[in-house]
């Protein structure tokens, strides 16, 4: 009688172990995904504070997106996974010379029409830029 | 045993359910971003009343805006430049940031001028009508350059007639102090504050980790090192920041020496200054570059309030001796040559 109530005991002990270890693995992969999929391949393309645009560069096709401000035109460009500001009609063009979107610390700006192309979220070694 | 490996395994599980979220992330979180003073401010607030904190900072930057911009003809500082010699009556607030900028140059002998306005309009620096003008243009303007000019008694300020002012060098500096007293009495204390690349924090991060800030690299769009920081301002300066090419290839930036009227030549590609105020750092950032390496480590050295990262053309990195120990090159340049510059003189290269 003992011996079965032990048996029975050891046998719940160990489907329990399974249980929570399989909980655990869950759990682990879960949030590794859940980290690695946080915005970090997701943009924002916003003017004056709006979100225009939300694109995940994962999956985004090559495009090229023209924004207006005041009559004048900016165009980003997608191409192979990356994001870049193509042309831009204001006086200084930092924008353009800017290159493709690389850290989540330093957005591409377009001062004169207001216009910024950024990370939603990325995990970085840096918390911003002085520039 | 068993029982042993199941509670370990049961803590192991409940310590993962809850390992996305930290207490220092489970504080408010709050942040704007918009665009003032020709620049994009983020602003992220952490805590108790962080909502309110950056909402009501945005609110007072947009209203130092309406004071200072130098193209507004509604500012003070509008009125100030169009007065033809006569006194303005100005606000608390520009009559501190004259003051504080008319400091700055005594203390810097004029290597920053508030008055150096004209010469960078002539250079279209201020319209983007960008030109090279020419050493006759450049000398008529530079007449009317020269601090000393600027009358100041309490509120009440007065410019000779063809003298023109542009506080852009401690403004946002200046703005980022007024932010950050501002959000500490409400409460606030943790927050980054980013006035168009100009760096403020408050506190330490939310974790009690320091702020991570990058340099930017002035030759790429990289950053060069890293400065781990608390409660202090960071400010940059350097020619890469607005410039234009002419017809031939030379390539103009905006740091105008005051002694001459051309973008200032004395062998700095970038500048940051860190310390508790941000009017400081951008006053002293401007100032230092002009001033150039060995001018710029004699007045940390007789100064002593501040710390700075030097970058020269040749990509020498010169850090000095107050903030080495929270200065890193990032992993793109880790083989690049930082020398410390000491109190003492006594150089040495890393």
């Amino acid at each position: 009688m003992n011996r079965r109530k032990a048996n029975d005991s050891h046998s719940w002990s160990k489907t329990l172990i399974g249980l929570c270890s399989i909980l655990l693995l869950c759990g682990i992969v879960g949030v590794c995904l859940g980290l690695r999929q946080a915005g970090q391949t997701t943009v924002q393309i916003c003017q004056d504070g709006s979100v225009l645009y939300s694109i995940d560069l994962a999956s985004a096709e090559d495009q090229q997106i023209e924004i207006c401000y005041e009559n004048r035109t900016n165009v980003v460009e997608i191409a192979n996974g990356r994001i870049r500001m193509a042309a831009a009609e204001c006086p200084d063009q930092l924008c353009v010379q800017m290159g493709e979107l690389n850290h989540a610390a330093m957005p591409i700006v377009c001062l004169p029409n207001h216009l910024t192309i950024q990370f939603a979220e990325m995990e970085s070694d840096m918390d911003t830029v002085a520039r | 045993m068993r029982k042993g490996v199941l509670c370990i395994l049961l803590l192991f599980l409940l310590t993962a359910c809850d390992s996305t979220k930290t207490p220092a992330e489970t504080q408010q979180e709050a942040e704007t971003q918009f665009f003032a003073m020709n620049t994009r401010l983020s602003f992220t607030a952490y805590g108790e009343g962080a909502e309110t904190a950056v909402s009501d900072a945005e609110e007072h930057i947009i209203h130092l805006e309406t004071l200072w911009s130098v193209t507004d003809e509604e500012s003070e500082i509008y009125a100030l430049n169009h007065s033809h010699g006569e006194p303005v009556t100005v606000s608390p607030e520009t009559a501190e940031l004259i003051s504080y900028a008319v400091k700055m140059a005594e203390q810097t002998n004029g290597a920053l001028d508030p008055t150096i306005y004209p010469v960078l309009y002539e250079w279209g620096f201020t319209t983007g009508a960008h030109r090279v003008p020419s050493d006759e243009e450049l000398s008529d303007k530079l007449a009317c350059v020269g601090y000393g000019q600027i009358e100041l008694n309490e509120r009440t300020a007065r410019l000779p007639e063809g003298v023109q002012i542009d506080l852009g060098a401690v403004a946002k500096g200046y703005a980022g102090d007024l932010i950050t007293a501002q959000m500490k009495e409400q409460g606030i204390r943790s927050a980054l504050l980013n006035l168009g690349g100009n760096i403020q924090v408050i506190g330490a991060k939310p974790d009690g980790s320091l702020w991570r800030v990058g340099l930017r690299d002035p030759f790429t769009q990289g950053s060069f090192g890293v400065l781990e920081v608390s409660d202090c301002a960071v400010v940059t300066s350097g020619g890469y920041q607005k410039n234009f090419t002419d017809e031939a290839g030379i390539i103009y930036h905006h740091i105008l020496d005051p002694a001459t009227g051309k973008p200032a030549n004395n062998g700095l590609a970038s500048v940051t200054v860190i310390s508790n105020e941000g009017r400081m750092c951008d006053a002293l950032s401007t100032a230092l570059f002009v001033m150039g390496t060995d001018r710029a480590s004699s007045y940390w050295r007789e100064s002593g309030s501040f710390e700075m990262v030097l970058v020269d053309e040749n990509g020498l990195i010169y850090v000095t001796e107050g903030i080495e120990h929270h200065f890193s090159l990032t992993t793109e340049y880790a083989s690049a040559e930082v020398t410390i510059i000491r109190k003492q003189q006594s150089e040495r290269t890393q």
